[in-house]
C-alpha cells in the first residue's frame, strides 16, 4: 500500500504536469499518456499511486502554490525529475506559449537550480520528448 | 428472445445500416462469434465515419483507431464511449486475424454495442428520444449443457478481469481521473497560471527567469525541429524557433508595460495625499 509521502510525490506530479500541458493550451493525447508512463518508468510511481493521485481527495483542493511549495520540499533528484517530466511535456508539441515559460520558470526558481542545471533537465526532456511522436505532426 | 425479434429495432429510425449490421451480428452471436464481431467492429466503423462526416473538419485518418482517436480527443465522443468502440475495434481486429472469439466475449461486445447505439442516435440527432431497455441476451438455437456453461462463466469472468486491468492501466496513465470535471479543473489552472504570470511580472523571479526559459527553450525546439524525424530542415527550424521566442518576448514585454502603467496609476492615486 502506497504511504503518504508518495501519495504527495504523485499529486505533486500530476500537478505540475498538468499545469504545463494546460498552459501549452492544446493538449495531444501523447501529453496525455506520457504523463503516466514518465510517472512510471522515470519518478518509479507505481499505477495505484497514480490513480490515487487523481482521487478529489488528494488533487482537488491543491493549488498550483502548494504544488510550487511541495517541489521545492521534495529531495533535489526526485525534483530536477519532476522538472524534466515537465519541460518534456511542454516539448511534446514542439511548440511553446508563455504560460508554459513561466510555469517552468517557477518551478524552476522553487527547486533553486542553478541555470547550467536547468539546461541539463531541458536536454534530457527534449531527448525523451523527441522519442515520443518521432515522425507525426502534432494533432 | 426470439429469433425474429432484436435489440436494435430502434436504431433503423436513426441509421439502417448501422442498424441491420448490428441485428446481424446478434443473429451470429451464438452461432458465428467471429462473425458477430466482424459485424460489430464494421458497426462501429460506419459509426465513427458518420460522426467524423457530421462533425469534424480536416483530414481525418482513415484508419479506425486513428478515427476514434480524433473523435475523442475533439470531444464528439466521450471517454466510456470511445473504451467500448475501442473495444470491439481490438476484438474485431483479432477475429479478422484468426484469433478465435469465445461466444461470452461476442455476447459482452454485443451488449457494448447496444449501449453505444442509444448515444449515437442521441448523437446524430440532436433532441432524438431514445429510450433503451434492458439489453436481452440472445438465446442459444440449442441450450447450453452444465460444462459449456461453466466455460462460459469463467470466460466471462477472465474477460472482466481483463477489462478492470485494462482500466486501471488507462486510468493511471492519463492526466485526469475519471470523476474530474476537465474542464472546470482547466479553466481553474488557467486563473491561476495567468495569476502567476502577473506577479512574476510585478515581482520578477528569484534565480531562473522567464526570458531565460524562453531562451533556452526555443534552442531545444529549434533542435527538436531539426531532427530529420520531424523535417530536418536547419533553416526553417531556427526560423519557427526564433518566432517563438519573439512571440514570448512580447508577452512579457507587454506584461512589463502592464505592471508599469498600473504602477504609475497607483503612484498618481498617491500623490494629492
Amino acid at each position: 500500500m502506497p504511504d503518504r509521502d508518495t501519495h504527495d510525490l504523485a499529486t505533486l506530479w500530476f500537478l505540475s504536469a498538468r499545469a504545463m500541458a494546460i498552459a501549452g493550451e492544446d493538449m495531444p493525447s501523447v501529453q496525455e499518456a506520457a504523463t503516466g508512463l514518465y510517472a512510471q518508468a522515470i519518478i518509479g510511481l507505481s499505477e495505484e499511486e497514480c490513480r490515487i493521485a487523481k482521487d478529489a481527495q488528494h488533487i482537488a483542493n491543491k493549488t498550483l502554490i502548494d504544488c510550487l511549495s511541495g517541489v521545492r520540499r521534495l529531495p533535489r533528484d526526485l525534483a530536477e525529475k519532476i522538472l524534466t517530466g515537465v519541460m518534456m511535456i511542454s516539448y511534446s508539441d514542439r511548440s511553446m506559449k508563455p504560460l508554459e515559460v513561466r510555469w517552468a520558470s517557477m518551478l524552476a526558481s522553487a527547486i533553486e537550480v542553478s541555470p547550467d542545471d536547468f539546461q541539463r533537465c531541458c536536454v534530457n526532456a527534449r531527448i525523451i520528448a523527441s522519442m515520443l511522436r518521432p515522425s507525426e505532426q502534432a494533432q | 428472445m426470439s429469433k425474429q425479434e432484436t435489440n436494435f429495432e430502434f436504431l433503423g429510425r436513426f441509421d439502417n445500416r448501422v442498424a441491420q449490421l448490428a441485428k446481424q451480428a446478434e443473429e451470429y452471436v451464438h452461432t458465428d462469434p467471429d462473425s458477430c464481431m466482424f459485424k460489430l467492429r464494421l458497426m462501429v466503423e460506419t459509426m465513427a465515419k458518420k460522426l467524423t462526416n457530421l462533425q469534424m473538419r480536416g483530414d481525418i485518418s482513415q484508419d479506425l483507431g486513428a478515427m476514434l482517436g480524433s473523435l475523442e480527443r475533439a470531444g464528439v465522443v466521450p471517454r466510456r464511449q470511445a473504451d467500448g468502440m475501442h473495444a470491439i475495434r481490438r476484438d474485431g481486429n483479432a477475429a479478422v486475424h484468426g484469433s478465435p472469439t469465445p461466444v461470452p466475449t461476442a455476447m459482452r461486445r454485443l451488449r457494448e454495442a447496444y449501449k453505444i447505439s442509444g448515444w449515437f442516435c442521441k448523437r446524430i440527432k440532436k433532441g432524438a428520444k431514445v429510450q433503451l431497455d434492458s439489453f436481452v441476451p440472445p438465446e442459444p438455437p440449442t441450450p447450453f449443457n452444465k460444462e459449456t456453461e461453466a466455460l462460459h462463466g469463467k470466460i466471462d469472468a477472465l474477460e472482466e478481469s481483463i477489462e478492470q486491468r485494462r482500466l486501471e492501466t488507462r486510468e493511471s496513465l492519463l492526466m485526469f481521473g475519471p470523476q474530474e470535471n476537465v474542464e472546470e479543473v482547466t479553466r481553474r489552472i488557467t486563473e491561476e497560471l495567468k495569476a502567476l504570470d502577473n506577479v512574476a511580472a510585478a515581482a520578477g523571479e528569484p534565480m531562473i527567469d522567464a526570458d531565460f526559459v524562453a531562451l533556452v527553450m526555443a534552442m531545444d525546439l529549434e533542435q527538436i525541429e531539426e531532427d530529420p524525424r520531424h523535417g530536418g530542415d536547419s533553416r526553417q527550424a531556427r526560423r519557427e524557433a526564433e518566432k517563438q521566442l519573439e512571440n514570448i518576448k512580447n508577452h512579457l514585454a507587454e506584461r512589463e508595460t502592464a505592471f508599469m502603467a498600473e504602477r504609475t496609476y497607483l503612484l498618481e492615486q498617491r500623490e494629492p495625499t
